[in-house]
């Protein structure tokens, strides 16, 4: 029985033709990644300069640490922790920290609770 | 064409080819499920890859696969490439007057003769032109909505999805059309054994249907 295979190899033509397909494809994803490199570096240049906007913000500020500002040692002391600065004080603690979810009701009953001695 | 029986096998499709064949149809399946389960959000879809979660994971991943598969079969068989480059891009008189007729698929148009073709039909021709576009425009699609998707502007991404999925749909529709004309009709879907299984498919079908490929073969034997 007869086998019949193809020719190895190929012509000048379908050479031309298959590095032509090939370049055409290489071209086309190449410019698409330069598309994607240039999002990627402009958005990296983005961060840095509102990063650095921040920074500079942050620096000019005349109090930059709430813990030495003298409105909040204020509070602390006449307040929530009377005579100190007891930054985990009881009061600091319930009255500064929030509640979530399915501890809002007990929160609610807990500052009814509280209600009178505020007066 | 004589009348005389041509015996004999032509290799049609080797080994090399049926295997980046295999794999790019798997893959293709692959991404087109967990597609559709993606777009129209169906749950059962998504189950059979793990959850949504895992299966966006394989979607993506089988899309590297998608890639590699063809890229190394053209890196390592740059000649066959380049042959069906050749092949699909050359359209010559007797490829328009086939597709005239429609080679004789179409049941309401009555052919004697279909038109002298070549390894591919006309029709093949065009399929394997479309199916290239259509994987390079799903491929520089995909990429940025996996990768980009935190740099580029969202009306970029958007026009990407759009791309994609119309790009995904018409490919579907093109396999389902390739695999009825290779795999069912009577006409054709002794190819569906060549590509899939053994490669060879017998000379008495190849001597008709792809007459000057035929002629080509003999001339090297």
């Amino acid at each position: 029985m007869s086998i019949f295979t193809e020719k190895v190899g190929m012509t000048r033509r379908q050479f031309l033709k298959g590095s032509g397909m090939l370049a055409v494809a290489v071209i086309v994803s190449g410019v698409f990644a330069k598309i994607g490199f240039d999002a990627f570096a402009a958005s990296d240049e983005y961060i840095a300069q509102r990063a650095a906007g921040l920074y500079t913000l942050d620096e000019k500020m005349a109090l930059r640490k709430s813990h030495e500002n003298p409105e909040i040692i204020q509070i602390y002391q006449e307040f929530l922790s009377p005579g100190e600065q007891k930054y985990l004080s009881e009061k600091a603690h319930h009255l500064l920290h929030t509640k979530y979810g399915k501890d809002i009701p007990s929160f609610i009953e807990e500052l009814k609770g509280h209600s009178g001695e505020a007066a | 064409m004589s009348e005389e029986i041509i015996r004999g096998k032509v290799l049609k499709h080797d080994t090399q080819t049926r295997t980046m064949h295999w794999i790019h149809l798997l893959a293709f399946i692959i991404l087109g499920l967990t597609g559709i389960g993606f777009y129209w959000d169906i749950a059962g879809i998504a189950n059979i890859f793990g959850g949504p979660a895992n299966a966006s994971l394989v979607h993506r991943w089988t899309g590297v696969v998608f890639i590699v598969g063809p890229t190394l079969y053209i890196l390592l068989n740059f000649d066959r490439f380049s042959r069906f480059i050749d092949t699909i891009s050359s359209f010559s008189k007797d490829d328009f007057a086939w597709l005239k007729t429609m080679g004789g698929y179409v049941p309401f148009i009555k052919v004697e003769e279909a038109p002298p073709q070549e390894k591919y039909n006309a029709g093949q021709k065009i399929l394997g032109g479309l199916i290239i576009i259509g994987c390079l425009l799903i491929i520089l699609t995909g990429f940025p909505m996996w990768l980009w998707k935190d740099v580029v502007s969202s009306a970029f991404l958007a026009l990407c999805y759009n791309v994609h999925f119309w790009t995904a749909i018409i490919m579907i529709l093109l396999v389902a059309g390739h695999f009825f004309l290779a795999a069912i009709h009577p006409k054709s879907r002794v190819e569906f054994a060549s590509m899939m299984l053994d490669g060879y498919i017998d000379a008495e079908i190849t001597a008709p249907h792809n007459a000057k490929w035929f002629a080509e073969l003999q001339k090297t034997e």
